[in-house]
């Protein structure tokens, strides 16, 4: 390893993932008090970080060879696991994106949490988030990069269940957290079977084309199912997903930090890491295919009926990340991690805009704000129409180009069904994400006079730390579109295949939907005469299945009950009442009970004893009898 | 077979004969005449086996002092015949005696120096005496060290021991249990009597165990 | 030339159970020094076979040392039955059982 003090790679590097852990230690240790030094410590740290992260990608722009850098951690027989840095183009911008993402939440929590009492031990958590993923970005063996998926997971847990009093909100991080865990133990037994078959884990040996000739594909699509598993728990996929919509007891800036742009793109991220390793099975990539789809329908389904501002984008990011895997598994590694890029900018972008509204109503329920006057606040509203927009796929903002990509992607597939799957999500994401905004727009009844709340300088400054990243990432989806080539160029690294030029009908198609299904949602929810009724609504059992998330919080009550409950625990308590406790107390009631026996020996009368006395004699004679 | 071993299957008969009825009187009176029988037969068969001296301190000490003592002890105690003569338990000592006949069969007839004949001889008491003394006087003498040992231990013994002016009181009032039987040992005083009367003590271990 | 030797041993073997059985089996302290002293017996006669097979005195030293003990402890033990009788009032080794566990 060349020495880290002179390679200014290295060094970036080491401080941007480890910037954020110094920050938390210190905030955790000594500025529990100080919230102000709290917030300056965490958003320094992560300046730093967003600026090491900066300089990386510039420096590393148009390197051809990743650059690696690897110390030998564990090391056993012909087992070799390192832990180090990666930079290559896909982390790079992975690490860029974090940063980022992370910075602007951070300026933003200034404001959101301004009057919260645990300011600082919120700030310690952000880092503690920050380092985590960060160094998740640019792990280079898989052990490493498990480490801090965990890390990741805790952080997350953390975050949920801040406001802890809240009953509801420490059982939804249990529920993540528990969740997750599920699909991180495959995970884990995907890493060793690949561990006992390949004997290395850096992930760049792991991609290279002679892995595929040391396991046999049976095992490598196992492999690839299990690791997939931690995906579909992490990315909150089907069956995995209820997680999420319950993940928004957490703060604003949580949700839009961890739960929209970072942790749960951590899945996908995975996914676009192994690319090569998990493309080697084509029925490990038809199955994600599948469960991509099926999340991306389902998700979007249970989001056209909610109240919840929140949960509504909960279950959109739930979408697509569906979408994104659906990319991924058609064989476009650049569709995913395009897509992942633009969706990250805008959903962050649509959390906040809700939070401001959250914070200054104190409520989740859409109509509640429309009722309230949200629609006054000039700043979220603009941006908010922007995002959905995006979100929606209209041109010419960053998720139309993104889009695109993937649904080409999906066009080369020999299956239209994909593609027909992939259309239909457009319409009802269009079709979500409109209806919120007619509704917050459009107010079902005058809406109430509210005193403004932006007369103290104080709070002007507030609402500017709140407003200055809406602004920012507005820009940003605005813009990123256009650096779609560039972007192609520096993923694919110039062996870029250019897109399908055939398919000339596909953008117009799409955008054809996206239209249709705003104006779906104009006709139910915007126009003057409108009942802000939806079309699902006014079916009560679909209504009800969406609403209930497709019944898969029953289905899980009830698979714990009866066979977590039933079978294991009742089970163990049986093993232990029957089985150890009766074991013990057999023992000791064995042990009283050959005492007892031999106290019949101690009869007290002479007779016994001199009968015993010589028995034992004859023995002995008997003994020496037979032994002559 | 010679003369000599016709009267030694003779002797064996008696010997034999009279143990055997004397184990299995229920009066040892009767028992202890019995066995007086045994002895007079074993002197015999000590002088056939060539042992006259032997013959005549068996008869002298064994006949005539050891047994004789027993019946006066039998006499001394003062119960009735009927007191005396307890039923016998024969099971688990039938089993033992077989089981040690047994083994002693098996031993006897393991041993190939038990086909020896024995040829007579006879130990003179001229000549056992010198030898006696010559070689294993100290054992004489500490035989005789434990005889006087064996004396004075009866004499204490048989005097009683415990605290003082208890003795006329224990043999007319012996102390009884709660239940009538007899207390069967240990020191005892009034103030334990009273004690034990008023069922403090435990009593000699009639209670449950635990 | 008398008997072989196992014929003599085997005749005190056979007093000896007896003596062993009258020890154990009844219930009066009078007759376990009864089977005492025919154990006693039945070694005195072994002995002496022994002496005679041996042609050596020893054997006949020693019964005189078996009379001689026999005859202390016979002593000994009546004066402790009888000493056990004052104190009990009862000879049935049965009843001594304090130390019963």
């Amino acid at each position: 390893m060349t020495s880290w003090l002179q390679d200014p790679s290295l060094m970036a590097a080491i401080l941007t993932t480890w910037l954020p852990f110094v920050s938390f230690l210190l905030i955790i240790v000594f500025t529990r008090d100080h919230r102000r030094l709290s917030a300056g410590l965490s958003i320094a740290a992560v300046t730093g970080s967003l600026a090491g992260a900066v300089f990386l990608l510039a420096r590393h722009w148009s390197a051809g060879e990743p650059i690696h850098y690897a110390a030998s951690w564990l090391i056993a027989g012909d087992i070799y696991i390192p832990f180090g840095f990666l930079l290559d183009p896909l982390s790079l911008l992975m690490l860029s994106l974090v940063a980022v993402i992370s910075f602007l939440v951070q300026v933003y929590s200034l404001g959101y949490m301004a009057d919260d009492p645990g300011f600082s031990r919120y700030y310690a958590f952000q880092s503690l988030f920050a380092w985590a993923m960060m160094s998740l970005s640019i792990s280079s063996a898989m052990l490493q990069l498990y480490v801090f998926w965990e890390l990741v997971g805790l952080s997350s847990y953390l975050l949920i269940g801040f406001w802890y009093e809240r009953f509801s909100a420490t059982q939804a991080g249990k529920k993540a957290f528990v969740m997750t865990r599920l699909g991180d133990v495959s995970f884990f037994i995907g890493i060793l079977l690949v561990l006992l078959h390949v004997g290395n884990l850096e992930i760049l040996k792991l991609n290279s084309p002679e892995i595929a000739a040391r396991m046999p594909s049976g095992l490598l699509t196992l492999a690839a199912l299990l690791i997939f598993g931690g995906i579909v728990g992490k990315s909150a996929q089907f069956p995995l997903m209820t997680w999420l919509p319950d993940a928004m007891e957490g703060p604003t800036p949580v949700s839009a930090l961890l739960h929209s742009a970072t942790m749960v793109a951590a899945g996908v991220y995975l996914l676009a890491r192994l690319f090569p390793f998990l493309s080697q099975s084509a029925d490990a990539m038809t199955v994600f295919l599948a469960i991509g789809t099926i999340s991306m329908l389902l998700a979007s389904t249970m989001a056209m009926v909610s109240r919840d501002i929140k949960r509504v984008w909960a279950y959109s990011t739930i979408s697509q990340l569906g979408f994104m895997i659906m990319g991924l598994a058609a064989g476009s590694l650049f569709a995913g991690t395009f897509h992942l890029t633009t969706h990250a900018g805008f959903k962050a972008l649509l959390f906040l805009c809700s939070g401001v509204w959250v914070h200054l109503y104190e409520t989740n329920d859409v109509y509640e704000i429309s009722g309230r006057g949200g629609q006054r606040l000039k700043t979220p509203m603009v941006c908010l129409i922007i995002a959905a927009a995006a979100l929606s796929g209209l041109p010419p903002l960053s998720g139309f180009f993104s889009k695109e990509v993937i649904l080409a992607s999906l066009a080369g597939l020999s299956n239209p069904l994909w593609l027909a799957a992939g259309l239909f999500g457009v319409f009802l994401t269009a079709y979500y994400a409109f209806r919120l905004v007619f509704i917050i727009l459009f107010p079902w009844q005058e809406v109430r006079q509210e005193s403004s709340h932006h007369e103290t300088g104080r709070m002007r400054t507030l609402y500017w730390a709140m407003g200055l990243p809406l602004v920012i990432l507005s820009g940003v989806t605005l813009v990123l579109g256009f650096l779609e080539t560039p972007l192609r160029e520096f993923l694919l690294g110039g062996k870029a295949a250019h897109p399908n030029r055939d398919l000339v009908w596909l953008p117009y198609l799409s955008v054809g939907l996206a239209a249709l299904g705003v104006s779906l949602a104009w006709f139910e929810f915007g126009r003057r005469a409108a009942t802000q009724i939806g079309f699902v609504e006014r079916i009560p059992p679909l209504r009800d299945l969406f609403a209930q998330n497709w019944y898969l919080d029953h289905l899980y009550r009830k698979l714990v009950d009866i066979v977590i409950d039933g079978i294991f625990s009742r089970g163990c308590s049986k093993n232990e009442d029957k089985v150890i406790n009766e074991g013990i107390d057999g023992f000791s009631r064995f042990t009283l009970d050959s005492g007892r026996f031999f106290s019949l020996l101690q009869s007290g009368k002479l007779r016994y004893n001199l009968i015993v006395m010589f028995a034992a004699l004859a023995l002995v004679a008997l003994y020496f009898l037979i032994s002559e | 077979m010679s003369l000599y071993a016709a009267i030694f299957y003779l002797l064996a008969t008696v010997i034999l004969t009279a143990t055997g009825l004397a184990i299995t009187r229920r009066q040892p009176i009767h028992a202890v005449l019995y066995l007086i029988v045994a002895f007079l037969g074993t002197a015999a068969l000590f002088f056939l086996l060539g042992a006259p001296l032997l013959a005549a301190f068996v008869v002298i000490l064994y006949a005539g002092a050891i047994m004789v003592l027993i019946l006066f002890v039998i006499m001394l105690l003062q119960r009735s015949p009927r007191e005396l003569g307890l039923m016998p338990q024969w099971g688990h000592a039938t089993l033992l005696g077989i089981v040690f006949l047994a083994v002693a069969i098996a031993m006897v007839f393991k041993d190939p120096g038990s086909g020896i004949v024995l040829q007579g001889a006879v130990a003179q008491p001229k000549d056992f005496g010198r030898f006696l003394f010559e070689r294993y006087w100290l054992a004489v003498e500490i035989v005789s060290i434990l005889l006087l040992v064996a004396l004075v231990a009866i004499i204490q013994v048989a005097r009683g021991r415990g605290t003082s002016g208890d003795e006329a009181e224990r043999q007319t009032n012996p102390v009884r249990n709660s239940d009538g039987t007899l207390y069967p040992g240990g020191v005892v005083s009034k103030s334990t009597l009273a004690a034990e009367q008023q069922g403090i003590v435990s009593n000699g271990g009639k209670e449950g165990h635990p | 030339m008398i008997v072989p030797f196992g014929h003599v041993f085997l005749l005190a073997g056979l007093i000896f159970s007896m003596g062993l059985v009258c020890l154990v089996a009844h219930r009066n302290l009078i007759m376990t020094l009864v089977g005492v002293e025919v154990m006693m017996n039945a070694a005195a006669i072994a002995f002496v076979a022994a002496a005679l097979r041996w042609q050596l005195m020893e054997g006949q030293a020693f019964v005189l040392f078996i009379l001689a003990v026999a005859a202390a402890e016979v002593s000994v033990g009546l004066a402790l039955v009888v000493g056990a009788y004052r104190r009990t009032g009862s000879l049935d080794p049965d009843h001594y059982d304090i130390l019963k566990g």
